[in-house]
């Protein structure tokens, strides 16, 4: 492994079900990784294996075999509060449903991740503040997510997933409750951090759309990666029809 | 189609509908075996000496029907809470409003009634049991107290039908009126009170001033007699709430903006505590009420338990006397932790008991002092000249010896040679003076038992303080077991109370808790963070019940006389209760424990 990579993933298995149980293998073997400030797409139809294998980078499900490293650390071999430590520090999250506590405030929701780590709160308020000129929701800070739209949540979830600059910022399907603009919206801010702040972002979407945005994307069929794009030089609107293309030949 | 919808619902939540269909039918069982107490007139004629236990059980019963609307509002609120999502989307799908609202009816009041069935019947049976076995650990003896009464099954049925089809019509309105996308998204409506702070000061300084002429109508039950009891309850509720109200949510408010809310859990905490704050004042006020009332009760029960037999063993010098002790009564004797044993050889002749003046010299009898009001002082022993003289004439030395109509032999004093040479029917009589009552009462009874069956006295006379000790119980003996059941009813509420708020606040944790165990937050964070939450549920009631019961032992100074006080030794029985509160605390804390941490292996 070298020293610029950020997850590596190898011969991972994940088979759900106890043995006396009826069992179903979601991922059979799976190989890849992700560079240090790469933006990587996984694309795949719907369970086909996307949100299994997420959980499984952010250490929220445990593989039945293979390994996988994020930023150094054996995931496989954590336990406990390493987990929990694990996940706040090195991997920023963002979810379909926005994972905002309602209880709290945006900036509340956002300075989580710090209050955790025991970040004084002179440097957490400036944290947030940074983070939150970054995403332009700078006025939404003392809002309650009830009084937030489907987008502004979602740019509150970005917020705190990288207010402590994590190794790597994954996302899983973060625009499917979003409208296109919204949608939109996220996917410029997710660009824009991934290429001012050097953060590596691993998302993982069904939706073309989405995936036009990252530099490379990789296909889950059956378990396994089926098939690899890379954007190059490509624009946008080109990558986007080549995805289209690619979808047309790797569904049939 | 959509009631069959509407019971597929049922099913999906049976276990918290189980637990709401426990606490309702707990709820009436305790109704019902208050209301055999209350309603049953034989009973409280033939045991309630004291005039004003009639009236205490009067306020007692229109206490528990307040309570038992509250609950019922409490446990209706849950209950809607649990459903609104569902009738939400069947109107969604296109049920009419009416057709829903006739659903939420029949729902909830066939779970009323479901309530009120298995209440009753349970109220029977721990009529049977529970009261039963509360008389033998007391040793009560309590006449015309039966299990089956038909006029408390009447009164607890009628009450909480009643209740129930009042709910049923508030549940109807509230859905009805409600629109379908509240009901859909009830749960993650932001509930945020705007704070003012001038409205603040003015709630917290009405609720002292309610809580002080609450405070003060319980001290001053004497003057205001009937009043007291009703003005107390609806100023000290009032009173807490509004304190409540103004306190909690400034504190929550003040501490968000420290730089604590900022460490760890504690902003998510104080989140929390903000987001439910008026479901929480008004879960604390119940609570704090039903507390003081569960400790107030048992703190006088225990009071009388604690200080009859204190207060009868002041009360003349010996415990028992025994005439011709056999083998048997013998072995009770040397059982007892006897102070002081003399016995004497009685020689009865006509109206005349003969007594050896060798045996007096050498085993002194012993009298009680009293001062001029009446205050029983210590024991001495007289000399024999004094005795002579005075003692000889006290009660308790006559009472040595009665005829069988009840009246005093003559006692006599000879010389060891004349008693010898008198004639007449020998009898030796043992005293015992035990160093503590309560603690030889098994002995006392059984030997008192023994001693009544071989010498036929007249059953009301006085021979030692044991007698006098189950003299008092018969006019106190009432109100102490009033004071345990009660304690046990309101304790029993209590729970159920909190249970409530446990389950009703449980999902939306679950959800939360899982939150937070993606964005990282360590298990003994988030263990931590629940004990502090339920720690302040538990603890706030607790100091404002415990100061209520201070305030409000007052009130039962008319009904403990002197030397009894309603204060004497509560240290012990407060401890006692604090524990069990202690134990039921962690007993929660375990469940929701159990209920709202995610599991590790599920994502
Ligand atoms: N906890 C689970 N238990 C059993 N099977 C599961 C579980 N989670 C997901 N699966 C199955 O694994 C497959 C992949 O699911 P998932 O990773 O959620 O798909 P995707 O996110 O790509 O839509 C699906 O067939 C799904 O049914
Ligand atoms: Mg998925």
């Amino acid at each position: 492994m070298t020293t610029n990579t950020v997850v590596s993933v190898s011969d991972l298995e994940k088979t759900y079900g106890k043995p006396n149980e009826r069992q179903y293998t979601a991922l059979k073997g799976l190989n890849f990784s992700v560079a240090a400030g790469e933006f990587v797409g996984i694309m795949g139809a719907s369970g086909s294996g996307k949100t299994t294998l997420l959980n499984m980078l952010s250490t929220l499900d445990t593989p039945t075999k293979g390994n996988v490293v994020v930023n150094g650390h054996d995931v496989t071999q954590m336990r406990g509060n390493q987990l929990a430590d694990f996940r706040a520090q090195e991997v920023g999250f963002i979810f379909q449903d926005f994972n905002l506590l309602e209880s709290l405030t945006a900036e509340e929701n956002i300075g989580l991740p710090l209050a955790l780590k025991g970040t004084p709160s002179k440097v957490m308020d400036q944290a947030i503040h940074e983070v939150a000129d970054t995403l332009s929701i700078a006025d939404l800070l003392q809002k309650y997510p009830a009084e937030l739209s489907g987008g502004q949540k979602q740019r509150v979830a970005a917020a705190r997933a990288i207010v402590h600059h994590p190794a790597i910022l994954m996302g899983d399907e973060p625009t499917g409750a979003l409208d296109s603009t919204s949608a939109r919206e996220l996917l410029d801010l997710l660009t824009t951090i991934n290429a001012q702040q050097q953060m590596s972002v691993l998302l993982v979407t069904h939706d073309p759309f989405s995936a036009s945005f990252c530099q490379r994307i990789l296909f889950i069929k059956d378990g396994q990666i089926g098939s690899e794009l890379r954007r190059g030089d490509l624009d946008r609107r080109e990558f986007y029809q080549q995805v289209l293309n690619e979808l047309g030949t790797f569904n049939e | 189609m959509l009631g069959k919808l509407a019971l597929a619902g049922i099913k999906n939540r049976r276990r918290d509908y189980l637990v709401l269909l426990a606490g309702l039918t707990m709820s009436a069982a305790i109704f019902y075996m208050f209301a055999n107490l209350a309603t049953n007139r034989a009973f409280l004629n033939a045991n309630a000496v004291v005039s004003s236990a009639s009236v205490i059980f009067g306020f007692g019963a229109v206490l528990l029907i307040l309570i038992t609307v509250v609950y019922i509002m409490y446990a209706n609120s849950f209950l809607l809470s649990m459903r609104q999502h569902d009738y939400g989307l069947f109107m969604m799908l296109g049920a009419t409003r009416k057709r829903v609202g006739e659903l939420v009816f029949l729902e909830t009041l066939i779970l009323g009634t479901i309530a009120t069935a298995i209440g009753v019947v349970l109220g029977l049976l721990l009529s049977k049991f529970l009261v039963g076995f509360l008389l033998n650990a007391l040793g009560l003896h309590l006449k015309h107290l039966t299990a089956f009464y038909l006029p408390a099954i009447v009164a607890t049925v009628v009450l909480y039908v009643g209740l129930f089809i009042l709910a049923s019509l508030f549940n109807l309105v509230r859905l009805t009126r409600t629109t379908v996308l509240k009901l859909l998204h009830s749960d993650e409506l932001a509930n945020q009170p705007k704070v003012n702070p001038v409205w603040q000061l003015i709630q917290g300084v009405l609720g002292i001033g309610l809580l002080a002429l609450g405070y003060w109508a319980m001290a001053a039950i004497n003057d205001l007699q009937m009043a007291a009891i009703p003005l107390a309850l609806v100023t000290i509720t009032i009173g807490t709430y509004l304190l409540f109200r103004a306190t909690i949510l400034t504190i929550i408010r003040a501490l968000r903006h420290t730089s604590w809310a900022k460490k760890r859990l504690n902003g998510f905490l104080l989140g929390q505590l903000n987001f439910r704050v008026h479901n929480y004042t008004r879960m604390l006020t119940i609570v704090s009420l039903l507390f003081a009332m569960a400790l107030g009760a048992i703190t006088v029960g225990s009071g009388y338990h604690r200080q009859l037999p204190l207060m009868a063993q002041r009360t003349g010098t010996y415990s028992v006397a025994v005439h011709d002790p056999n083998a048997h009564e013998q072995k009770l004797l040397d059982r007892l932790d006897s102070a002081y044993t003399a016995t004497y050889t009685q020689k009865r002749q006509g109206k005349t008991v003969y007594y050896n003046a060798a045996e007096l010299k050498r085993q002194p009898v012993e009298q009680r002092a009293y001062t001029k009001t009446g205050t029983a002082k210590h024991v001495s022993r007289q000399s024999f000249k004094a005795f002579q003289k005075s003692g000889i004439k006290d009660l308790d030395f006559l009472s040595l010896a009665l005829t069988k109509a009840g009246s005093p032999y003559a006692p006599k004093i000879l010389s060891a040679a004349q008693f010898k040479q008198q004639a007449g029917q020998t009898i030796t009589v043992t005293t015992v003076r035990v160093k503590n009552l309560a603690q030889d009462l098994g002995t006392l009874k059984r030997l008192n038992q023994l001693e009544m069956a071989r010498f036929s006295h007249p059953a009301e006379m006085t021979v030692g303080n044991y007698q006098s000790y189950t003299l008092m119980l018969g006019m106190f003996g009432g109100l102490e077991f009033i004071g345990y059941f009660l304690g046990i009813a309101f304790l029993a509420m209590l729970a159920s109370c909190l249970m409530f708020k446990i389950l009703s606040g449980a999902p939306g944790d679950q959800r939360r808790y899982r939150m937070l165990y993606k964005v990282g937050v360590r298990y003994h964070l988030m263990r931590h963070g629940i004990a502090k939450e339920i720690g302040i549920l538990f603890l706030i009631p607790g100091i404002m019940g415990i100061i209520d019961v201070l305030f409000g032992l007052q009130m039962f100074k008319p009904l403990m006389p002197a030397p009894m006080s309603p204060y004497q030794g509560i240290g012990l029985t407060f401890l006692i209760f604090v524990g069990l509160y202690a134990i039921y605390y962690l007993i929660t804390l375990a469940l929701y424990w159990r209920i709202v941490l995610p599991k590790t292996t599920d994502a």
